[in-house]
């Protein structure tokens, strides 16, 4: 075999040109976590405007979400303390904000193309007016008042 | 203008969906089944609000166990942490981080499951039938497809991970992870409406 057929050239892997991030960040990555690689050099996804939380971020919401868990479970306790129709608007104001976070940070609704944003309020309004129009129709709200 | 990523070259070679909206089809699909869920999800509710006051015998103060119930809705928010961290691993092309988020939701979605489990066993023990009255298979009926919900997306977390595993999960999946985690998010968010309205809301 003659030496000039030697596998002595490195081996090229085709997804390295890929990889985001400068080889420094990427060694970093692999060192530290999840947060060295900046969002906004990473590659979009399909329908995305603007670059994702970073993994940082994404943590912080969760703590967010956390807290109001924690209160609205506090909240909760205080029947019999403060009005019921206050407990009421307390906690559905906390549950609309959780859902409003989680759907607009963590499905990315705030990043991602608009029609996706539109499709799932669609679906979200049709079902509340909907159920309240059946709820109002079978006497619901008069019998919890 | 917007910049929208639409083609290969500007989602770091990401399959090309070529679609008459841009979008790929993965992402819209998976958008309305969601949308047509609320619907689901909003008709379930609001059968349980009509009768949860409405039946005899054992009612929702009798059973209900909110340290318990708030425990595992902490479980279900972590959960909903480590999918959005999987998905920021795969964009970044770290395949053992990856790994480690999807096997770590999937287990927290057992926990949450496993939960559920409990609570309803504790309930059939206190009286609390499916077929006890209207309060029963309101709450079991919601409550149950919302398990059935987690469970689906237990099974998805396990295969994307058993991919993962086999190195055929790289980044250039990453909308696959994304799409898992729409899903995921969806049964986190239907579950924040559930524990407050179900669960929080005086009676």
């Amino acid at each position: 075999m003659s030496e000039s057929d030697t596998s002595t050239q490195p081996v090229q892997d085709p997804d390295q040109d890929m990889l985001v991030g400068s080889p420094a960040e990427r060694a970093a990555e692999k060192t530290y976590g999840l947060s060295e690689i900046p969002p906004e050099e990473l590659p979009l996804l399909p329908g995305e405007l603007t670059a994702h939380p970073s993994p940082v971020q994404y943590v912080i919401i969760a703590m967010i979400l956390v807290v109001v868990t924690a209160v609205e479970v506090g909240v909760s306790y205080l029947e019999g303390d403060i009005p019921d129709g206050l407990i009421i608007v307390l906690l559905l104001g906390m549950g609309l904000f959780k859902f409003v976070v989680v759907a607009s940070y963590y499905m990315h609704l705030k990043t991602d193309r608009p029609l996706f944003r539109r499709l799932f309020i669609m679906g979200g309004v049709a079902a509340v007016t909907l159920y309240a129009i059946v709820l109002t129709t079978l006497h619901f709200w008069s019998n919890t008042g | 203008m917007e910049q929208v990523a639409t083609s290969p070259g500007q989602h770091g070679g990401h399959e090309d969906h070529g679609t008459g909206t841009g979008l790929s089809n993965a992402k819209l699909a998976i958008w309305l089944f969601l949308s047509s869920e609320c619907l689901l999800f909003g008709a379930l509710i609001s059968t349980y609000l009509l009768y949860r006051d409405r039946s005899q015998g054992i009612s929702a103060d009798d059973v209900y166990n909110i340290p318990f119930t708030s425990a595992t809705s902490f479980i279900l928010l972590m959960s909903s942490l480590t999918m959005v961290l999987a998905l920021a691993a795969i964009q970044r092309g770290d395949e053992r981080r990856l790994k480690i988020w999807l096997i770590a939701t999937a287990l927290f979605g057992m926990t949450f499951v496993g939960g559920q489990i409990f609570e309803f066993t504790e309930f059939v023990r206190e009286g609390l039938k499916i077929e006890t009255n209207l309060f029963g298979s309101s709450f079991y009926l919601l409550t149950g497809l919302h398990g059935l919900h987690v469970t689906a997306g237990i099974v998805w977390l396990l295969s994307l991970w058993g991919l993962a595993s086999q190195g055929r999960l790289t980044q250039r999946d990453s909308e696959k992870v994304e799409v898992a985690g729409l899903y995921w998010h969806f049964v986190d968010v239907v579950w924040i409406v559930i524990f407050t309205v179900v669960y929080l809301i005086p009676r």
